[in-house]
């Protein structure tokens, strides 16, 4: 089994990444960053499908709870309904899985190639020797320079920035997609969730090697790009900022009626709010 | 939570959260929680072990030295070893290396595996009272001389009334340490990660000099009429004066080299990543000639009576005219192995003895390299063989020692390195 990963799916990622080095002038930074944006861009479509499915499964989350409520002390009736609603939708639940089950693979083997390619412990160096292939060109790259910018693609970044880096871009890609609960149960665990993720990655950043950690940041960023362009702007973070941003107090004055500012920042925040949500739906529609 | 040690589980437990954590219904959620990301993380190899190192064994008066993968120095005696004797009986020792209060890197949750913070790449060297051990920590490493027949270190300071020291001190580190040591002359010579080859005074551990050869050193100098040969991972090759570490001349090759030079007859062999097998005059340096295989030569070379024995990662073995005018090299023969061939051969009275990485020791006829006999120990083999009359001694990938007659064909004992 360990045979075929290797052959099927580690080996030409690694062997494409090291060749891509070679070509961009032997800088593996820049390689990283480059293969990075090509994976996400030959894994759109999947993208495209797992966001559609995932977003079919949001929508429906009211009326599943109204179900899950309804029919609490009967779970056999409760599977049944479920399964007529997800029917009358048009939905898989398992529709949002199959764009992950082929991602995951990718994304992990892009993970061992990094750290094979930078062959930062003797044991790194025995593996890759037994995965790459015999082009004159990839044999002859080795070793990689492990020096970008700041980073020692080897070894963890010293400064923050690169944990930051993850931990906000991260976030942002996040937000982008949660949307907001009216259960404050509900919203309160959405905003954990949309805390830890990033905050663990930042961390997990702080020991990683920082090859791995400026992968994260182009996938993130990457899939920032793609979200504002499929989902229509940026989604639930404009809106949330929106709608979370106070009014300013030296224009707001204490009067019975709303005052003529108060009211044409209501206004243009209804028209924003309506724009913005036009669109978000933009792809989905179509 | 310790299957990853290089972070690998670490990064499993971050997709895994990131999956489990997101907006996805809970009856998807669960599959992937229980299914789908522990089956993708064993295809994908995360259950590697977390140890490192691959110690050779260092045979010195009847009694056999290793470096443990859980960083322990270890004295046996084959003798108790084949009797199964209770560990340890006479002659024998275990010393855990001390870690000179060495802090764990700064780290997360990531760091959630506790691997060794000692690994042992180097075979040990011996000479009089001492054992030489170096050591490889992450960034850092040291070179220990320890006391032959019992070592003297109280709270990880070496016992200066038995000769024992630490360079570069308890304090201080150099560069980790993957090449075996070298003795020469009195004086022990090693390279280093820093890429810096030191040379350092053998009986009281004073630096006599060092020489930065600008790129990591993960192989053993070689010696020969004065000279020190070192390879290092930037593709140079240096000569350097071994009394004031002068460069004497340096080469640049095409690719890495990942083997240790050998020097025998006024020529140095070894091999590159880019499948070549080089013969260099080592004198000047020039390329006499240069074999092409059929991929990494890792395995140092072995050099008798005029023919190199080259291990390759293709799993071949290739026996090479040592003194050719033919530019491409002249292979008297090659033997076929069943996987890569990672630790060096060894010249046995019974024949050339070639272990794959699988496990099997082939011993080969070295007139024509016709198979005598084969041996499989059942376990992966890439630390170097150590040949001693009839027997050859391996340190295997199950952290185990192997007594193999080579002769009869067979493994006489078997001892973990794992002791408590």
């Amino acid at each position: 089994m360990a045979e075929l990963w290797n052959t099927l799916i580690l080996e030409p990622i690694l062997n494409s990444l090291i060749a891509l080095c070679s070509i961009l002038g032997g800088n593996f930074g820049l390689a990283i960053i480059v293969f990075t944006v090509v994976v996400r861009m030959a894994l759109l479509p999947l993208t495209l499908r797992q966001t559609r499915s995932t977003k079919a499964m949001q929508e429906l989350q009211p009326k599943l709870q109204e179900l899950q409520k309804k029919y609490a002390k009967d779970q056999q009736k409760l599977q049944q309904e479920m399964v007529k609603l997800y029917r009358e939708a048009g939905v898989n639940p398992l529709g949002c899985l199959w764009p992950l089950l082929i991602q995951l693979p990718i994304w992990i083997a892009l993970y061992q190639s990094i750290m094979q390619a930078l062959a930062a412990t003797p044991e790194n160096l025995l593996n890759l020797a037994q995965h790459l292939y015999s082009w004159e060109p990839i044999v002859r790259a080795i070793p990689l320079d492990e020096k970008f910018l700041w980073l020692r693609l080897s070894k963890p970044d010293p400064n923050l920035i690169l944990a930051l880096l993850v931990g906000a871009t991260m976030w942002v890609q996040q937000k982008m997609v949660t949307p907001p609960a009216a259960d404050p149960r509900q919203q309160s665990v959405n905003s954990m969730t949309l805390m830890m993720m990033p905050l663990m990655f930042a961390l997990f950043t702080l020991s990683f090697p920082s090859g791995l950690a400026l992968y994260w940041v182009v996938s993130n960023v990457v899939g920032i790009v793609i979200q504002y362009f499929i989902g229509g702007g940026w989604g639930y973070l404009r809106r949330s900022s929106l709608s979370d941003k106070p009014v300013p107090s030296r224009d707001v004055t204490v009067t019975k009626s709303p005052s003529k500012v108060l009211k044409k920042g209501t206004e243009e925040s209804k028209v924003v709010s309506k724009a913005t949500e036009t669109r978000k739906k933009g792809f989905f529609q179509r | 939570m310790t299957l990853c040690p290089d972070g690998r589980f670490n990064l499993c437990l971050g997709v895994l959260l990131m999956f489990s954590l997101s907006n996805l219904p809970k009856l998807i959620r669960m599959v992937i929680l229980l299914v789908v990301v522990p089956v993708i993380v064993s295809v994908a190899g995360c259950a590697s072990p977390e140890w490192q190192g691959w110690s050779g064994v260092a045979y010195y008066e009847g009694t056999l030295f290793v470096g443990s993968t859980d960083g322990k120095l270890l004295a046996m005696n084959p003798s108790a070893r084949s009797g199964d004797l209770s560990f340890p009986a006479a002659d024998e020792w275990v010393f855990p290396i001390p870690t000179f209060g060495l802090a764990r890197p700064v780290c997360g949750p990531a760091c959630a595996s506790p691997s060794p913070v000692v690994n042992i790449y180097a075979t040990p060297r011996i000479a009089d009272d001492l054992v030489y051990i170096a050591t490889y920590s992450g960034e850092s490493g040291r070179i220990l001389a320890v006391n032959r027949v019992a070592p003297g270190y109280t709270e990880g300071a070496p016992m200066r009334s038995k000769g024992e020291w630490v360079y570069p001190s308890v304090l201080e580190s150099i560069g980790a340490i993957v090449g075996s040591p070298v003795l020469y002359d009195g004086m022990l010579f090693f390279g280093s990660s820093d890429g810096k080859v030191y040379a350092l005074d053998a009986t009281y551990g004073e630096k006599k000099w060092v020489y930065d050869t600008g790129g990591k050193i993960w192989t053993s100098p070689a010696i020969a009429d004065s000279v020190l040969y070192v390879s290092n991972y930037e593709r140079r090759l240096c000569a350097l004066s071994i009394q004031d570490g002068t460069l004497l001349w340096q080469k640049e090759f095409p690719a890495s080299i990942a083997s240790s030079p050998v020097v025998s007859n006024g020529k140095l062999f070894f091999g590159t990543f880019d499948h070549y097998f080089y013969a260099l005059d080592a004198t000047s340096g020039d390329v006499k000639w240069r074999f092409k295989g059929g991929g990494w030569f890792w395995a140092t070379p072995v050099v008798k009576d005029g023919v190199v024995y080259a291990g390759c990662l293709n799993g071949k073995v290739y026996a090479l005219k040592a003194d050719t005018d033919v530019v491409a090299g002249e292979k008297l023969w090659e033997f076929s192995a069943d996987a890569p061939i990672i630790a060096g051969p060894v010249l046995t009275a019974g024949g050339l003895a070639v272990a794959s990485k699988s496990g099997k020791i082939y011993v080969l006829r070295v007139e024509d390299g016709d198979l005598v006999r084969t041996v499989a120990i059942g376990s992966q083999i890439v630390a170097p063989l150590c040949a001693v009359g009839d027997m050859i001694y391996i340190h295997a990938r199950d952290r185990c020692i192997y007594g193999v007659n080579i002769e009869l064909g067979e493994v006489v004992w078997k001892f973990s390195t794992l002791i408590k």
